[in-house]
C-alpha cells in the first residue's frame, strides 16, 4: 500500500544543509493501522507530510498503491490527496468561514460528488453532532471541533488516514472519546491510518509502532 | 464551488480588509467616474457657451454682399440661417441732435445660440429676447438715450427711413467683436435697409451669414462651403469664447483631473493594502483546502471568482456614486449656466470600470493570485514562511499601471510626471530615511522611560515592515497635501482677481481735456477707479526691419495690425517682468514693454527693434523688457507700453475702469448727459457671471476634496490594518503578562504616533515639491512656498496616525487577552 524507499529531507539552515529525515524505508500495508512516535523535533510531522504528499523529498522515493508521489506536480498531488488521503490535525483545521456541515461537505465538493449535503450529514450524524451543523467553528468547543474534522475526514472515503497528534489540544476525556470515535470508524470503513504521536497510550492502540530517533527509524 | 466563494466573502467581510477593499474600488469608480462625467458635461456646455458668443455655429464674414445663394442651399440641408449687416450711421432725432452710431441689421432667426438682452429704459432691468426688433422699429443703446435726448417710443432717423424706439439695446451674443471699433449701438431689422438708402456700394459694411444646426451637418456645409470662399471672406466656426471663464475652468477641471488621478493612486494603495492583508490571513485556508484535494486552479478560481464578485459590486456601487457627484455638481450649478449641459454619455462610466478593473488585476491579484502557490505543509508547520518573494514585482505592476492611468485619465503627462515625481520622493528617500531613523531610535529609547522602549522596541522589530508602512502614510498625506494647497491657491487666486468691488464698468474715448473733469465727477460720486491709461491706436508694421506681411486673416499671428498701446513711467499694476528691465522714469529712449504672448506671436524678444504707423508718423523703438499680464482681472491691460516721453506728440484718448453697484447704475445717464462722447462699456453682468461660477466651480473643488481625503482615509486605515494583527498578538501577550492598560495604550500611541511623524515629514517634502512642478508647468501659476504646511503636515501625520493606530487596536484592552491570542 504505502512504499517508502531511502526517504530523506533536508533544508537549508544558516548556510549549512540540516538533514531532518536520514533515509527512511518502511512499508505500511492496506487497512494496517501504524503509529510514528518520537520525541519533539524526531522528524515525525515531516515524514508524515512527505507520506501524505503535503512535501515534497529531497531524496528517495513515496509509493501509494503504486503511484509514486515524487513523480507528481504538485497540483497532480492535490488531486491525488482529494481521492486517496484524509487528515486529522492536532489544530483541526477547520475553515472558519464555514459551518460544521460545509466544512465536511468541503472535500466532496472539490472531488465534485453529488448529494454531497446528504453524505455530510450522515458522517455527522456518526459523530454525534447533527444538532451542530449549522454552528461555525468558533461557537465549537475543541472536542466538537475535531469531531467535524473526523467526519470531514472520513466522509470522502480515504484509503489512507493521516492523523496528526489528535488529541495534542484536547484534555484527557475528550481525547479519548475522539481516539474511540477515530478508531471505530477506522474499523468500519477499512481505512489504513497513519498516527504521529508522543502519547504512548495511543499509540499501543496502533498493530504497529514505528518510533523515529533523530531522523531515522530505531527498531521498536 | 461558488457557494464556498460567496460563503467566504460574506464571513470575511468580519475581517474588515473586504471592506476596505471594497470602499477603496467605489471610491476609484465613483471619484473618476464622477469627475469625467462632469468634465465631460461641463466642456459639452462650455462648447455650447462659445457658439453662444458666434450667436451660432459657422459664420460667413465679408465686407461686400455674399451670395444669397448659400443661405438657400444651407436649407436645403437642413440648417438654419440668419443675416446680420453692420456699418457706421448718424442717427438724428428732429434736425438739433445727432450721434454716430454702429448700427447692426438683422434678420428674424438672429441670434441662433444665446440670446440678445434688452431693457424697458436706458441701464434698466435687463430682460432678454429671442430676436431682435420688430420692422419699422428701433433698439438704441442706452447712451444714445441720453445722447439724443429720446425716451422708448420717440422717433429717430437713420439715412432716409424713420423708426420708432422700442427699447434700450443691452447685450447682443456675438458683440464682442465690435468691442473697439465703432459708436454706440443702434439694432434694427434687416429688411429696413434700403429704406435707409444709407448702404451703397463701397460703404464700409460688414455682412455676415450666420448657419446653426446640427454638428454633422455644419461640418459638411462647410466643406461644401470653404472652397467657394474667395478674397475677403471668411468662414469663422467656434469664437475665443471668454478667456476668463475659460482659464478659470481650464485650471478647475486641471484641478479636478489631478484629484481623480490622485483618487485612482489612493485607491490603488489601498486596494493593494487591503488585498495583502486579505492574503496574508488566507494563507492558511489556502493549506486547508490543498490537504484537501484543491488544486492551485481551484483555489485561483475561488478567489479569483470572489473577486470578480467584488469587483462587480464595487463598480456598479462606483457608478452610482459617480452619477451622484456629478448631479450633485451640477445642482450647484444649475442656476449659473446659460446652457443645459449635455448628457454624459457612458464612456465616464466605462473609464471607472477599467479603472476598477485594473485596480484589482494590478493591485488585487498579484497577491490573491499568490495564494495558490501557498503549501499544504502549512497544516502541519503554521510557522512556514509566506509566499512573498514576488513582492516586488507587485510593485513595479503596480507602478506601471497607476502611471498608465493616471496619464490615460488626465491626458497630461506632465501633470502625471508631478505626482510621479512627488511619490518617487516620497518612496525612495522616504525608505532610506525611515530605516536609518527607525534603527538610531534603539539608542535614543534605552535610556527612556519604559513605555518608550516598549514602543521604539516595536518600531524596531519591524524595521522593514515600518519603513514601508511610513512610506505608504506618506504618500497618502502627500496626495492629500498637494490637494490643498492647489486648492487653496486656485481658489485664493481666482478670488484676488474678482473681488466684490471689481471694476466691473469700461470707460473708453476720454479726450484729454475730459480726464481732470471725470475723476472729479467720480470722487463726487464715491466712485473709485483705476488710474486713467492714455490710450493710442498704431499699426504694427515692421518686426527686425522686416515688414509684417498684409492680410486680413486673424489666425495669422505675424501681420500688420492695429493695436491699442499706452504709456507709463512705472510697471502697471499686477503686472510682473519676465525678461529685460523697466525703464527709468523720465527716459527719453525709444523703448517698447512688450505683454509675453503678444512677444511669442511676434518673434520678438528683448533688444529686437519694431516700428509702428501711429496716425501718419512712423513711430521705432526697441525691445526693453516683457511683462506677464492678469488677464482675468478687469482692468485696463495692454500689450505694449511706451515711455511717457515717447509718446507725448500724438494724439491719445484716455481709458479707465471703475466698480458701480447695481443701484447706482442711474449715474451713467447723468454722466453720458455730461461727457456724450464718452464710451462706457458695462461689464458688470459679465463679471457677476464670472463671480458665480467661479463660486460654483469653488464650491465643486471643496467636495471633491472632501471625496478625496475619504480616500486618503483608507488608505491610511488599509496601512493601520496591515500591521494590526502583529501589534495586538504583542499587546495581548503583554497583557497576558500583567502590563496596565495605559501602557499598552501608550506605547501604541507612540508607535503609530512617530511613523505618523516620520510619514508627515516626509510627505510635506514630497508635497512642496509635487506642487512646484504642478504650478510652475501645469496650472500656469505662480509658485509660492507655504511655511505653514510644514506644522500642519507633520503633526496632523502624526495625530492622525497615532489616533487611527490606537483606534484599530483598541480590541486589546477591551477583550481578555486569550480571547484575542485565540482568535489570532
Amino acid at each position: 500500500m504505502i512504499k517508502c524507499d531511502n526517504l530523506q529531507k533536508r533544508v537549508p539552515m544558516a548556510g549549512a544543509e540540516l538533514a531532518i529525515l536520514k533515509g527512511i524505508t518502511l512499508e505500511i500495508k492496506s487497512g494496517e493501522s501504524v503509529a510514528i512516535i518520537g520525541a519533539s523535533g524526531s522528524g515525525k510531522s515531516t515524514l508524515l507530510g512527505l507520506l501524505a504528499g503535503l512535501d515534497e523529498a529531497t531524496a528517495g522515493s513515496v509509493v501509494i498503491d503504486g503511484t509514486d508521489l515524487g513523480a507528481l506536480s504538485e497540483d497532480e498531488r492535490a488531486r491525488f490527496r482529494g481521492q486517496h488521503i484524509g487528515f486529522v490535525f492536532q489544530s483541526f483545521q477547520l475553515l472558519p468561514a464555514l459551518t460544521a456541515l460545509e466544512n465536511v461537505m468541503l472535500p466532496l465538493e472539490l472531488q465534485g460528488q453529488n448529494n454531497v449535503e446528504e453524505q455530510a450529514r450522515h458522517y455527522l450524524q456518526r459523530v454525534g453532532l447533527q444538532a451542530r451543523t449549522g454552528h461555525y467553528p468558533l461557537q465549537l468547543s475543541g472536542g466538537e471541533q475535531q469531531r467535524v474534522a473526523l467526519a470531514r475526514a472520513f466522509a470522502s472515503k480515504p484509503a489512507i488516514l493521516f492523523a496528526d497528534e489528535p488529541t495534542g489540544n484536547l484534555d484527557t476525556t475528550t481525547g479519548e472519546y475522539i481516539i474511540d470515535l477515530l478508531f471505530e470508524l477506522n474499523r468500519e470503513e477499512g481505512t489504513t491510518l497513519v498516527l504521529v504521536t508522543h502519547d504512548q497510550v495511543l499509540a499501543d492502540l496502533c498493530q504497529r509502532r514505528l518510533r523515529l530517533d533523530g531522523g531515522a527509524l530505531v527498531q521498536e | 464551488m461558488s457557494m464556498t466563494a460567496t460563503k467566504m466573502l460574506a464571513r470575511d467581510w468580519r475581517g474588515g480588509e473586504l471592506g476596505v477593499l471594497v470602499m477603496a474600488l467605489v471610491l476609484a469608480v465613483g471619484v473618476v467616474s464622477g469627475i469625467s462625467a462632469f468634465t465631460t458635461r461641463l466642456q459639452n456646455a462650455l462648447e455650447q457657451e462659445s457658439h453662444r458668443f458666434l450667436a451660432a455655429d459657422l459664420v460667413v464674414t465679408s465686407g461686400r454682399e455674399l451670395p444669397l445663394d448659400w443661405s438657400r442651399s444651407a436649407s436645403e440641408k437642413g440648417l438654419q440661417h440668419a443675416l446680420t449687416l453692420q456699418f457706421p450711421s448718424m442717427v438724428y432725432v428732429g434736425e438739433e441732435s445727432m450721434a454716430l452710431a454702429s448700427v447692426k441689421a438683422v434678420t428674424d432667426g438672429y441670434p441662433m445660440r444665446g440670446e440678445i438682452t434688452y431693457s424697458t429704459e436706458p441701464f434698466g432691468a435687463v430682460r432678454s429676447a429671442d430676436t431682435g426688433p420688430g420692422k419699422g422699429e428701433v433698439w438704441l443703446d442706452s447712451r444714445l438715450f441720453a445722447l439724443l435726448d429720446v425716451a422708448v417710443g420717440d422717433k429717430v432717423t437713420i439715412g432716409d427711413a424713420q423708426f420708432s424706439v422700442a427699447a434700450a439695446a443691452r447685450t447682443e451674443p456675438d458683440q464682442a467683436a465690435s468691442f473697439y471699433g465703432y459708436g454706440p449701438r443702434v439694432l434694427m431689422h434687416y429688411d429696413d435697409i434700403p429704406a435707409t438708402g444709407v448702404v451703397q456700394p463701397g460703404s464700409r459694411v460688414e455682412y455676415r451669414q450666420l448657419y446653426a444646426g446640427e454638428t454633422a451637418a455644419i461640418g459638411e456645409f462647410q466643406q461644401w462651403l470653404e472652397p467657394q470662399l474667395r478674397d475677403g471672406q471668411r468662414a469663422v466656426t467656434v469664437d475665443e469664447g471668454q478667456p476668463r471663464i475659460g482659464s478659470a475652468l481650464d485650471r478647475a477641471e486641471s484641478f479636478l483631473l489631478l484629484a481623480g488621478s490622485l483618487a485612482v493612486v489612493l485607491a490603488g494603495v489601498a486596494v493593494a493594502l487591503a488585498a495583502r492583508r486579505f492574503s496574508e490571513r488566507h494563507h492558511d485556508y489556502v493549506a486547508i483546502i490543498k490537504s484537501l484535494g484543491a488544486t492551485s486552479g481551484t483555489v485561483n478560481r475561488l478567489y479569483g471568482s470572489s473577486l470578480m464578485l467584488l469587483g462587480v459590486i464595487a463598480t456598479a456601487l462606483g457608478c452610482l456614486m459617480g452619477w451622484g457627484i456629478q448631479a450633485l455638481f451640477f445642482s450647484l450649478f444649475a442656476e449659473q449656466l446659460p446652457i443645459q449641459p449635455g448628457p454624459s454619455g457612458v464612456r465616464p462610466y466605462a473609464i471607472g470600470a477599467v479603472t476598477s478593473l485594473t485596480c484589482l488585476f494590478c493591485f488585487a491579484w498579484p497577491p490573491l493570485r499568490r495564494l495558490a502557490h501557498a503549501s499544504p505543509l502549512r497544516v502541519l508547520r503554521r510557522d512556514l514562511p509566506m509566499e512573498n518573494r514576488q513582492a516586488i514585482y507587485d510593485y513595479v505592476l503596480g507602478l506601471v499601471a497607476v502611471t498608465l492611468l493616471m496619464w490615460w485619465y488626465s491626458g497630461d503627462w506632465k501633470l502625471t510626471l508631478a505626482v510621479l515625481a512627488g511619490l518617487g520622493l516620497t518612496a525612495g528617500l522616504g525608505f532610506c530615511l525611515a530605516l536609518t531613523l527607525l534603527r538610531g531610535g534603539r539608542l535614543v529609547g534605552m535610556s527612556a522611560g519604559s513605555i518608550w522602549r516598549l514602543a521604539l522596541a516595536g518600531l524596531q522589530r519591524r524595521g522593514t515592515a515600518n519603513a514601508l508602512q511610513v512610506v505608504i502614510f506618506a504618500m497618502a498625506i502627500m496626495m492629500l497635501l498637494v490637494l490643498l494647497l492647489v486648492r487653496t491657491s486656485l481658489i485664493d487666486e481666482w478670488q484676488a482677481q474678482l473681488p466684490s468691488d471689481a471694476p466691473n464698468h469700461f470707460m473708453i474715448n476720454i479726450g484729454p481735456e475730459d480726464v481732470q473733469a471725470i475723476e472729479q465727477t467720480l470722487r463726487a460720486e464715491n466712485i473709485t477707479s483705476e488710474p486713467f491709461f492714455p490710450m493710442i491706436r498704431g499699426r504694427i508694421m515692421t518686426v527686425k526691419g522686416e515688414e509684417l506681411p498684409v492680410t486680413d486673416d486673424v489666425e495669422e499671428g505675424r501681420r500688420q495690425r492695429e493695436i491699442n498701446f499706452t504709456w507709463s513711467d512705472t510697471l502697471p499694476h499686477e503686472n510682473r517682468l519676465v525678461a529685460g528691465e523697466w525703464w527709468q522714469p523720465g527716459t527719453e529712449e525709444a523703448l517698447v514693454s512688450l505683454e509675453e504672448e503678444f512677444a511669442a506671436r511676434m518673434g520678438l524678444t528683448v533688444g529686437d527693434s519694431v516700428s509702428f504707423l501711429v496716425g501718419s508718423a512712423p513711430l521705432e523703438a526697441r525691445v526693453a523688457s516683457i511683462r506677464q499680464l492678469q488677464w482675468q482681472s478687469m482692468r485696463p491691460n495692454f500689450f505694449l507700453v511706451f515711455p511717457p516721453r515717447l509718446l507725448v506728440d500724438y494724439p491719445a484718448t484716455f481709458m479707465t475702469s471703475f466698480h458701480l453697484d447695481e443701484a447706482d447704475k442711474g449715474f451713467l445717464n447723468r454722466f453720458i448727459r455730461r461727457f456724450p462722447t464718452v464710451t462706457v462699456i458695462e461689464m458688470d453682468i459679465v463679471v457677476e457671471q464670472i463671480r458665480t461660477i467661479i463660486n460654483q466651480v469653488s464650491a465643486a473643488i471643496n467636495l471633491v476634496l472632501v471625496v478625496i481625503l475619504a480616500a486618503g482615509a483608507l488608505v491610511l486605515i488599509a496601512g493601520v490594518q496591515a500591521s494590526v494583527d502583529a501589534r495586538v498578538h504583542e499587546s495581548a501577550i503583554l497583557r497576558a503578562l500583567g502590563a496596565s492598560r495605559r501602557l499598552i495604550l501608550g506605547g501604541l500611541l507612540i508607535e503609530f504616533a512617530t511613523l505618523g511623524l516620520f510619514a508627515g515629514t516626509l510627505a510635506t517634502l514630497a508635497a512642496e515639491l509635487s506642487v512646484y512642478i504642478l504650478q510652475t508647468m501645469v496650472m500656469d501659476m505662480n509658485y509660492v512656498p507655504t511655511p505653514w504646511l510644514w506644522p500642519v503636515g507633520v503633526f496632523s501625520g502624526a495625530l492622525v496616525i497615532g489616533a487611527l493606530g490606537v483606534f484599530s487596536c483598541r480590541r486589546v484592552v477591551s477583550t481578555p487577552p486569550v480571547t484575542v491570542l485565540r482568535e489570532l
